[in-house]
């Protein structure tokens, strides 16, 4: 279950072995005796172990006096708040998980009076961002309730990480041999895992920006690995933009144009040559080839950012606002294509609906006999397929059973994938108009879906607590990220492809390796779930945000917290980056739409020296933000900016809260 | 830390009382105590978990509301059954009924006839989910548009104006999103900047906006006003430019007034009315300077050019609207304004005899705006008074016909605001002679007045209507007759026109009989039912009147003090109210000689062009005087009045 179980002693593997005898699984338990060198039987001390398996494995049976607990706790506490100040917030991390394991152990041992006591007592004084939790737990008051409960289970199942200077950590150790308190020590031993570092101990304010997260602060081992979070050069677009650009141009007449257009672009292509040490080698995830179409959608997107506008404090965007009417509390997902020149619109009566933004109708494939007329080595092939009388400004799409919870568009714009209820994953085709395919792999409702960056992977976040890696042409998910302790909200891919991050309403943020399935960043800080991310244009930073109306930035270099944007007033559920990078835009619930300064955020960031033991001093305050745009009663759903830098807001019109 | 208390931490569990009503409620009697206890807690803890959970359904359906919905979503992720059968566009309201003790919390369930439900073909269709695009901001600044929410909200304009201060404090951080150049930012850094406290620096934009505004609603094009008072009731960018839209009318009322232009005061109180209408104003800042001016349209002395023939009625009746609009809007604990407007009017009906008819006619409708409990405290004690001053004129042959029409429109309000009222307060057999005794000369019409309402279930009347007509609609052209005619009567048969000078006392003309015709209009479609009623029977009264004389009564000087700043024309010198400053704690000393100047040279002299007295000489709003002025030169004529209807 947990890694970092440290006492591997023998009475667990006993019990193992009890239930494997139990249910007769014969292979099993050889197998396992051999392994651990135990040859003798079981059999003779069975009943006296009987207990002892239901002890280890919830690791809560205890016959402490139900009356020491509250003492034991006042004493800690006593002992937290008598201690000198530097050290003192770092003790006090201990107290809310000896709580929490504390009334867990007498309810379960059925001292429920006292369970409710000590939680009243105590209760209130822990960190605001711990109330929620504390609250959920305060329902918990039987034994029978910790059965199947996802926050107890955790708790459980898992030590609550702690980081301590060592120090601190000494002194935490000598307090608690002088006092011996068996029920203390049997908490400390069991469920809190300690994560001692080097330095000074931290203070209250550097513990509150990295604190809330369900189990408590990642390990300083969970950011070792690197993470190759450059984005490589792209040499088939390199070699290939000049020979098709050379085509376009023997089509298009004016002879003087092509010159001043490559003169142009030169610098464009060459400033991704130069490669970036941090990215990761092109051939690390395989990725299907380029079509010709894809080849000239490329140098199309290439000669749109070349008349981009370079946003900044100065230059503020545009944002032109979409807003949907007559839609109260029914739509719940909105996407634009990366082109700008469709949205998709997912409901909660299962609807998906598909609307054009641009002059251009949503048109539909002519028929299997019409098509059979065209000849494919026309040059128009793609145009001529297309029914012309066919174009309609919207279109719906119908086949799931549930609310359709997020909607993603593939990068050439054929493809639409959407998740729903109904636990079911859909393709829909963009040039037919029906489903194609049904991924089936999720157990439970599927929060979010995300088409890859370069096509062909998705990845979906679900209720189950999983993240899954799907690739369009497989029926069973690619690669299955477990981890998280509560569903994954969102989910979201590195500009690379190679990683995947996903927020969990185990409130922390956490960076998969898509090629080999495991987690290489986790971070916490945030106190309620995540529900929106987003990587920086530059591939180095990750933007969340969620219920506790915060932004933070992430450093995916090591996993350090570099920012806390605060300034939104409910839950934001959109973050974007503009397409120079400078600007980060966020939209909430509370019908804002706020940019950031990105800019500056990073270059006070690099100006610092960071590694990976010293956590940077988090950037918080006003400074960064530049202008809240508000709308009228409409909250902004989506945020998208377009290749020249037009940021286009979707929002729904709420006629029943105005 | 320590946000919460205890009760947060654990809420409420259901009652071992409910358990017992729910059990009886599905045939198990008498459930034991301690089973009811077991259920109770267990469903408590089971509900609070699925609520819990049916929260995450809540925030990825980007709500900040629990549905059913969620909670069917919940349930049928744990593998429970969903509810079938709810469904609630909106939030349910649990009705509350107590009885024997007992509280009881329920949701009030329709019976649904089956019938009709099945035989109901014309289902309402939802509406199909639509897409609108706007601007919320170009290159960082959010456009004033109708999509865009008021750049400044109303409580940050409140706020604006409560505490100055708190807009310094943050001149860099406004909503309004002008773009801030690095050069501002160092200046602040350098220099402390003493800010003015209102810098309502106008764009140029603005500036023509302004320009244009104005231009067109006092302009002659009526489409073009009607375009602009539409703006000026919707757009939502105006807060920046209130002061000079209030200075504008104010100034525009004060020199209108002395020139008698009753059109472009009637402009003006239409462009009062769009301000009010703007959601996203503030306009309380501003009322000390409105209110005089709309007070002024409503008891002004004179109002028009030829009273006699123009219906300065309908911009009294239009102003006093507006001035009960605006004691609705704003009336406070501490402004107070609704006591404030009573108490004036009040005060000038205790002028008695020396206030002007009209003026009369203005306090009384201004009363009778502000709702039915007023009428009852101010105007009904004082019914006898004015009965009798009113009768001197529509009786007395000696008086004036612009009197005589004056006492008929009078008359004609009383009637009719006071008929719903003395239909309550009185029980039903009404006696000529007991209406007689207590109201007086009003007596016989307010009982026939009620007789009639009761006879006809009439659909309430409130005198303070929420819905203002525009004022051109009550406004049609009057039957013209030349000017020349003053102090003669014809006794045609039919329609006889009556017509004086305003002010002037009428020579004693004998015994003769004059055929007197109200020139009210007739009422069109936005107006009240019950006043057509009411008219119509006006509009038929004929009244034969014999020598009367009344200029004895006139002289007559009330002794208190009043409250009221009463400020005159120039060259009138007459203290018959012109505008009523409420603000006013000062009072001019009226004086017996001023009084016998009225009587002499009753005030007609405004053919000067002379502002009025209080007029600050301000640079900017000179040219605004001129402009005024040039509409002068052409006033427009009652005639084109007609086209606003």
């Amino acid at each position: 279950m947990s890694i970092h179980t440290i006492n591997h002693d023998k009475s667990q593997l006993f019990a193992v072995l009890q239930v494997l005898k139990k249910y007769n699984l014969k292979g099993t338990e050889e197998l396992l005796k051999k392994e651990a060198n135990i040859a003798v039987d079981i059999d003779d001390d069975k009943i006296q172990q009987d207990s002892d398996v239901s002890s280890v494995l919830t690791g809560y049976k205890s016959d402490g006096d139900p009356e020491t607990y509250e003492n034991s706790y006042l004493e800690l506490k006593q002992f937290v708040e008598g201690s000198l100040d530097i050290y003192k917030h770092e003790l006090g991390m201990i107290l809310y998980p000896v709580l929490v394991h504390m009334y867990l152990e007498l309810v379960y041992n059925w001292h429920t009076e006292k369970a409710i006591a000590l939680m009243k007592k105590f209760g209130p004084e822990q960190d605001s961002y711990y109330q929620d939790d504390l609250k959920k737990l305060a329902h918990v008051t039987k034994r029978d309730h910790m059965n199947g409960n996802e926050l107890t289970d955790t708790f459980k199942s898992n030590q609550f990480i702690i980081r301590m200077s060592r120090d601190t950590l000494s002194l935490l150790k000598r307090h608690l041999h002088d006092k011996k308190e068996s029920v203390l020590l049997n908490i400390i031993q069991e469920h809190l895992y300690f994560d001692m570092y080097e330095g000074v101990a931290r203070n209250k304010n550097q513990i509150d920006a990295t604190s809330g997260a369900v189990v408590g602060e990642a390990t300083r081992q969970d950011n070792k690995t690197k993470v190759y979070y450059g984005i490589p050069k792209v040499p088939d677009i390199q070699t290939l933009a000049a020979p098709v650009e050379d085509e376009e141009e023997g089509t298009e007449d004016a002879p003087d144009k092509p010159k001043k257009k490559k003169a142009k672009k030169d610098p464009l292509f060459s400033k991704k040559t130069k490669s970036d040490p941090n990215a990761p080698p092109v051939d690390r995830i395989p990725i299907p080839d380029l079509k010709d179409n894809d080849k000239v959608e490329k140098v199309k997107a290439f000669r749109e950012a070349s008349k981009r506008v370079t946003l900044g404090p100065e230059t503020l965007p545009s944002v032109c606002a979409y807003t949907l009417l007559n839609a109260n509390h029914t739509v719940t997902c909105a996407e634009v294509t990366e082109d700008s020149s469709m949205l998709a619109v997912g409901f909660s009566d299962s609807i998906v609906k598909v609307w054009t933004l641009v002059p251009q109708k949503l048109k539909a494939m002519k028929s299997a006999e019409q098509l059979q007329d065209i000849s494919t080595d026309a040059e128009d092939v793609l145009v001529r397929m297309m029914d012309e009388r066919s174009g309609e400004t919207s279109r719906s799409l119908f086949g799931h059973n549930g609310t359709v919870y997020s909607v993603s568009f593939s990068p050439d714009r054929t493809l639409l994938l959407s998740c729903s209820e109904d636990a079911s994953i859909r393709l829909w085709s963009l040039q037919i108009w029906t489903c194609l395919v049904v991924y089936k792999g999720h157990m439970f409702p599927i929060w979010d879906i995300k088409f890859s960056p370069l096509g062909y992977y998705f990845a979906t976040a679900s209720h189950d607590r999983t993240a899954r890696l799907w690739a369009t042409d497989h029926y069973q998910p690619l690669r299955v990220f477990a981890g998280h302790f509560s569903d994954v909200d969102c989910i979201q891919f590195h500009p690379n492809s190679n990683y995947v991050a996903t927020g969990s309403s185990d409130r922390r943020v956490c960076l998969w390796d898509c090629t080999t399935g495991n987690h290489v960043r986790i971070m916490t800080g945030h106190k309620s779930p995540i529900h929106t991310l987003a990587f920086s244009i530059c591939g180095r930073f990750l933007a969340s945000a969620g219920s506790d109306c915060k932004i933070l930035i992430w450093d995916l270099a090591h996993g350090h917290l570099v920012a806390e944007l605060s300034g939104h007033e409910k839950s934001i559920h959109s973050l974007i980056f503009s397409r120079c990078g400078n600007l980060l835009a966020s939209s909430s619930l509370d019908c804002t739409l706020k940019l950031w300064d990105f800019t500056k955020l990073a270059e006070d960031t690099n100006s610092e020296d960071v590694n990976i033991s010293h956590n940077p001093d988090v950037k918080t305050g006003d400074s960064y933000m530049l202008r809240s745009f508000a709308t009228k009663a409409s909250p902004i759903i989506a945020l998208h900016f377009t290749r020249r830098n037009l940021l286009l807001a979707i929002n729904m019109y709420d006629g029943v809260n105005v | 830390m320590a946000k919460n208390n205890e009760s947060d931490l654990y809420g409420t569990t259901f009652s071992i009382e409910s358990m017992k009503v729910i059990a009886e409620s599905i045939g198990i009697a008498n459930l034991p105590d301690d089973a009811s206890k077991e259920l109770a807690d267990d469903i408590s803890f089971r509900l609070k978990h699925i609520i819990q959970d049916a929260a995450k359904f809540m925030n990825h359906s980007l709500r900040t509301k629990l549905m059913y919905t969620d909670i069917d979503a919940t349930l049928r992720v744990k593998n429970i059954e969903p509810q079938y059968g709810f469904h609630s566009v909106d939030s349910l309201p649990f009705r509350f009924a107590s009885g024997g003790g007992r509280e009881l919390h329920f949701i009030e369930e329709k019976e649904v006839d089956l019938n009709e439900f099945v035989n109901n073909v014309n289902v309402k269709a939802p509406l199909e989910v639509t897409l609108r695009s706007h601007w919320l901001c170009i290159d960082g600044v959010q456009p004033t548009i109708p999509e865009n929410p008021p750049p400044v909200s109303k409580e940050m304009q409140k706020l604006e104006s409560v505490d100055p201060i708190n807009k310094m404090n943050k001149p860099n951080k406004e909503s309004s999103g002008k773009p801030s150049t690095g050069k501002q930012k160092l200046r602040n850094v350098e220099t402390v900047q003493i800010k003015q406290l209102a810098t309502h620096e106008l764009s140029v934009e603005q500036q023509l906006y302004y320009k244009e505004i104005t231009e067109a609603c006092v302009g002659s094009d009526e489409t073009r006003r009607t375009e602009a008072l539409q703006s000026l009731a919707s757009d939502p960018g105006l807060h920046e430019m209130l002061p000079r839209m209030c200075t504008f009318i104010i100034e525009g009322v004060r020199v209108n007034v002395v020139q008698n232009n009753l059109a472009l005061l009637i402009y003006l109180m239409r462009m009062v009315k769009a301000l009010l209408d703007n959601q996203s104003l503030f306009l309380e800042k501003y009322l000390h300077e409105l209110i005089p001016s709309v007070t002024t349209c409503i008891v002004s002395k004179q109002l028009c050019m030829r009273p006699e023939l123009d219906n300065h009625w309908a911009l009294r009746d239009f102003a006093s609207r507006l001035m009960a609009q605006i004691c609705k809007n704003f009336n406070t604990s501490t402004n107070n304004i609704q006591t404030r407007v009573t108490r004036m009017f009040s005060n000038s009906l205790q002028q008695g005899d020396k206030l002007p008819l009209s003026s009369l006619y203005g306090a009384l409708e201004g009363l009778s705006e502000l709702g039915p409990e007023v009428i009852k405290t101010f105007i009904l004690p004082r019914i006898k008074a004015i009965g009798a001053r009113i009768e001197t004129h529509l009786e007395g042959s000696l008086t004036s016909n612009l009197d005589k029409t004056a006492s008929g429109h009078i008359k004609a309000l009383l009637v009719k605001v006071l008929a719903p009222i003395l239909k309550n307060i009185r029980n039903p057999p009404d006696y000529f002679e007991e209406y007689k005794a207590d109201y007086g000369y009003l007596g016989p019409a307010l009982q026939s007045a009620v007789m009639k309402a009761r006879t006809q279930p009439t659909p309430a009347i409130t005198p303070s209507n929420t819905s203002i007509a525009p004022v051109g609609a009550t406004i049609s052209r009057t039957v013209t007759a030349p000017m020349g005619i003053v102090q003669q009567t014809t006794s045609t048969p039919g329609r006889t026109i009556v017509m004086n000078q305003a002010g002037r006392v009428t020579t004693p003309t004998g015994n003769q009989k004059i055929v007197f015709v109200t020139q009210r209009s007739q009422p069109q479609g936005s107006i009240h039912q019950s006043q057509s009623s009411v008219q119509s029977q006006q509009n038929t009264v004929v009244k034969i009147m014999s020598n009367a004389n009344a200029q004895s009564q006139q002289q007559k000087v009330v002794g208190t003090p009043q409250k009221l700043v009463v400020v005159c024309m120039p060259n009138t010198g007459t203290t018959n109210s012109a505008v009523i400053n409420t603000q006013g704690q000062t009072t001019i000393p009226q004086s017996s000689t001023s009084q016998a100047t009225n009587l002499i040279s009753p005030g007609l002299n405004h053919n000067t062009n002379q502002p009025p007295f209080s007029v600050v000489p301000k640079p900017n709003f000179i040219q605004q005087t001129q402009k005024v002025k040039q509409d002068n030169v052409q006033p427009p004529s009652i005639d084109d009045l007609s086209h606003l209807a």
